[in-house]
């Protein structure tokens, strides 16, 4: 008798996700992750591309269940909204651009809140104050406000400029990361003297005022509320370099509902062994201190990402293998991996297991693969990862919802 | 292939060379979070770990203030040891520089307990007494309010020994072994008893060999000489029983982790003992689940009608076993339990005893302590002692091993 409904493995957004839905649909779930990784290195906000577009591609995950972002998109938007962390925007909004901590412009259309305001477009009249913080060396704000003053802009602000503010007892610090000065931020008594100090290096005038996202962690909702009335004039949080101070939120909103819906979560351990019978898998072993943990159940979700999550793995001979079931993976010839230009579309970007409607791999009956790993996207260049992601969750989370009756064994077994 | 892939592993491995410096571990070192005397184990670890040279002290000192919970090791998308690394760090630093009076004794639990239990009204008045508590915290530098339980009267051991003896000893299949670990022994000796009433009930005989303290305390503190000793008379002992095919079981999933895991990542003792005991050690939990999922468990539990906030604590989730407590406590009917989802009590061992960390070990340990209080429970439970008496001793709230919890269930059940 298998222990579990559902063995998911990845801990990413689409691993989370498809662990709540299951554990929300009631089924007994166990999200199995090796390490953290893919919320913290990323921006914090949902980047579907261009769904329709891509819908149309032959081969692309969108073909499959692009009809599936919308709905997805809404009750992902819903769980972060319930879980205080509410965002901006919904299925089918134009991406506009906003500004990077480099002084870029990118397109986005679903933003947390603390991220909205950089949206397109301004008011006549209205400029741009890149703020900087002394000693905080992921954003140098002379440096971006220089380089989007140089960018296409259309409906932008009038003007950019850009302030260093100090901030109050830094100085103490070995290393001023996000992380620490979003800490810092959760402390009502330092967040009031450091928001006073940032008022006071405004200058005069109308300002939208883009800042690093350091903007609390676990108090972020109350500390953005402080800050916008404190500096009175719109802010948005401006996502810098790794790790990811609105990717850590986004994952532990993530995390707490996976547990209150009674999901089972385990990070630290890759799995290790597959037992199979004939078309289907039985259980996964994860790496365990002396033995393995043996995780058996009925369905398993394939969520361990692409080449940069560590799903896939690519070696200097050219073979690029899946790494826990051993999937067929369809990938370029080596020789076309990559292109010179480090900053174009790479083919690589497009590796991954092939699956059928029902996201099932060929030659295995009770997996499904979702996210980054599904072949035919290009999840950065293509900007749709978030979207697959989420679509994808959601589609396997309804098809085996609808395949199984769950045991309702909240119990261990029976 | 990371390290901690590897089906085969090996110990001591120089995993640093996989540090992609994201960062991630930093975002979820516990003491970090709390305190800038600590950087972030990256900086200890992957990055330090270049400016360290075998038997060398290390050059940067702030590596003495990590608590060893390891979380940054389980968080490491590339599979660096990172906590291991930084635990050999501080060993090294104690080898050449040499560690406190303090750190010496309150590592040594099998000489307190040698030395407190038979004076334990003694040492209870002590260790109640305000003013002795302060002079402690003087001379010694031990937290006054350090969360030090109460001594035994009596030991497990002397309880086990008066015991019937078994004649025949029980074969492998229907017998275990039970290492009581000096928690059970000289602080907790009626979980002892709990757990080996859990045991018997479904059909395991338990074995007591002669142990020693797993030598955890002086692994934390830096002290693997001391530690050394400690777990070669206990693999001496334990692998024995191990090789034929005894499972040896233990409530304190510190000492089970030791023994599993400790001994060879940190002690290089990674010889055919040690991997025969890292392979015949379970947790009482684990085991029980294991027992269920064979069909072998008795489920005959009596309802438990109550919420109870459950903390695993971080060394059960180094086991990678999953949270068993939670598996088992969901068979008792009635009972409501809900993971803390909070990282780190704070304790950490003796991490917390100490005067000049007690305050970090409260701060690490708040975001739990205000859960527990606000769920208003009249009862938490955790697996690890110095977790549990850190939960206790923060929040007034009684904390209790899941097998506690389990045990009394069985005896509703049995009084009908």
């Amino acid at each position: 008798m298998p222990t579990y409904d559902a063995v998911v493995i990845g801990a990413g957004l689409a691993g989370l996700s498809a662990g709540i839905g299951l554990a929300e649909a009631g089924a007994r779930v166990f999200v199995a992750g090796k390490g953290m990784g893919a919320t913290h290195w990323a921006h914090g906000g949902v980047d579907v591309g261009d769904v329709e577009a891509l819908s149309r591609r032959r081969g692309h995950p969108y073909a499959r269940f692009g009809d599936a972002v919308g709905p997805a998109l809404t009750a992902h938007l819903a769980r972060l909204a319930a879980a205080g962390l509410p965002y901006r925007g919904s299925p089918g909004d134009t991406p506009r651009l906003v500004p990077t901590a480099v002084g870029g412009l990118r397109p986005a259309a679903i933003l947390p809140e603390a991220q909205a305001a950089g949206l397109q477009p301004w008011a006549g009249g209205e400029g741009l104050l890149m703020l900087g913080i002394d000693r905080f060396k992921d954003v140098w704000a002379q440096m971006a406000a220089r380089n989007l003053a140089r960018q296409r802009w259309p409906d932008g602000p009038a003007e950019v400029r850009w302030a260093v503010a100090e901030l109050p007892w830094v100085e103490r610090l070995h290393n001023l990361t996000a992380l620490e000065l979003a800490r810092l931020f959760d402390d009502p008594d330092w967040r009031a003297r450091a928001l006073a100090q940032v008022r006071a290096a405004l200058p005069d005038g109308t300002w939208r005022i883009g800042l690093p996202a350091v903007l609390g962690l676990a108090r972020h909702a109350e500390v953005f509320a402080e800050a916008r009335e404190t500096l009175g004039a719109p802010i948005f949080e401006i996502p810098s370099l790794p790790p990811s101070v609105p990717g850590i939120r986004l994952f532990e909103a993530l995390r707490e509902r996976l547990l209150a819906a009674g999901g089972r979560f385990q990070f630290g351990f890759g799995v290790v062994k597959v037992e199979r019978s004939a078309d289907h898998v039985v259980a996964v072993h994860t790496q365990g201190a002396s033995r393995t943990l043996r995780l058996a159940a009925s369905e398993f979700v394939l969520a361990t990402g692409g080449i940069a999550g560590g799903g896939l793995r690519a070696t200097a001979d050219g073979m690029i293998s899946e790494r826990v079931f051993g999937l067929a993976v369809e990938a370029p010839p080596q020789a076309e991996w990559l292109v010179d230009d480090p900053l174009a579309e790479q083919p690589l970007e497009s590796a991954g297991v092939r699956v059928d409607a029902r996201l099932r791999p060929a030659g295995v009956r009770n997996v499904r693969v979702i996210g980054s790993m599904l072949a035919g996207q290009r999840y950065l260049s293509e900007r749709c990862g978030d979207g697959v992601a989420l679509a994808s969750a959601q589609r396997a989370v309804q098809l085996l919802s609808a395949r199984s009756a769950w045991s309702s064994v909240r119990n261990v077994a029976s | 292939m990371t390290f901690r892939d590897a089906a085969n592993r090996e110990f001591p491995p120089f995993s640093t060379d996989g540090c992609i410096k994201c960062n991630v571990c930093n975002t979820v070192c516990p003491v970090a979070r709390v305190t800038d005397l600590f950087p972030g184990p990256k900086y200890e670890g992957p990055q330090g770990q270049r400016f360290r040279v075998d038997g060398e002290a290390s050059p940067d000192g702030s590596v003495d203030w990590c608590s060893g919970c390891g979380i940054c090791t389980r968080a490491c998308p590339t599979g660096v040891l990172i906590a291991e690394t930084n635990n050999r760090a501080r060993a090294s630093m104690v080898a050449t520089r040499g560690t406190s009076l303090r750190n010496r004794l309150i590592s040594d639990t099998d000489l307190l307990i040698r030395l407190g239990v038979p004076i334990a009204p003694l040492a209870n008045f002590g260790l109640r007494n305000r003013l002795l508590r302060w002079i402690g915290e003087k001379l010694l530098g031990v937290a006054r309010r350090g969360p030090l339980h109460l001594f035994a009267r009596r030991t497990f051991t002397s309880w086990w020994r008066r015991r019937p003896a078994v004649a025949v000893e029980p074969s492998a299949e229907r017998a275990v072994v039970f290492f009581h670990g000096c928690a059970v022994n000289g602080f907790e000796p009626d979980l002892g008893r709990d757990a080996v009433e859990i045991l018997e009930r479904n059909g395991l005989s338990v074995i007591v060999p002669k142990q020693e303290c797993c030598g955890l305390p002086f692994i934390s503190n830096g002290l693997y000489d001391q530690a050394r000793r400690k777990a070669r008379a206990n693999l001496a002992v334990l692998a024995d029983y191990a090789r034929r095919g005894y499972r040896i079981v233990g409530t304190s999933t510190s000492c089970t982790h030791a023994l599993k895991a400790e001994y060879r990542e940190m002690l290089d003792l990674d010889d055919a003992d040690a991997r025969a005991v890292a392979d015949a050690t379970w947790d009482i939990c684990e085991l029980l689940v294991e027992l269920h999922d064979e069909g072998r468990l008795d489920t005959r539990f009596g309802p438990m009608p109550m919420d109870l906030p459950y903390h695993p604590p971080c060394q059960l989730k180094s086991h990678g076993i999953g949270t068993p407590a939670m598996d088992l406590f969901a068979l008792v009917p009635g009972l409501r339990a809900v993971d803390s989802n909070h990282d780190c009590c704070g304790a950490a061992g003796t991490y917390g005893l100490k005067v000049e960390r007690w305050q970090i070990a409260q701060d690490v340990g708040r975001g739990l302590f205000d859960k527990v209080r606000a769920s208003g429970a009249s009862v938490a439970a955790c697996d690890s002692e110095t977790c549990r008496w850190q939960i206790e001793s923060s929040t007034g709230v009684r904390t209790r091993h899941p097998i506690e919890i389990l045990a009394e269930s069985y005896r509703v059940y049995a009084a009908g």
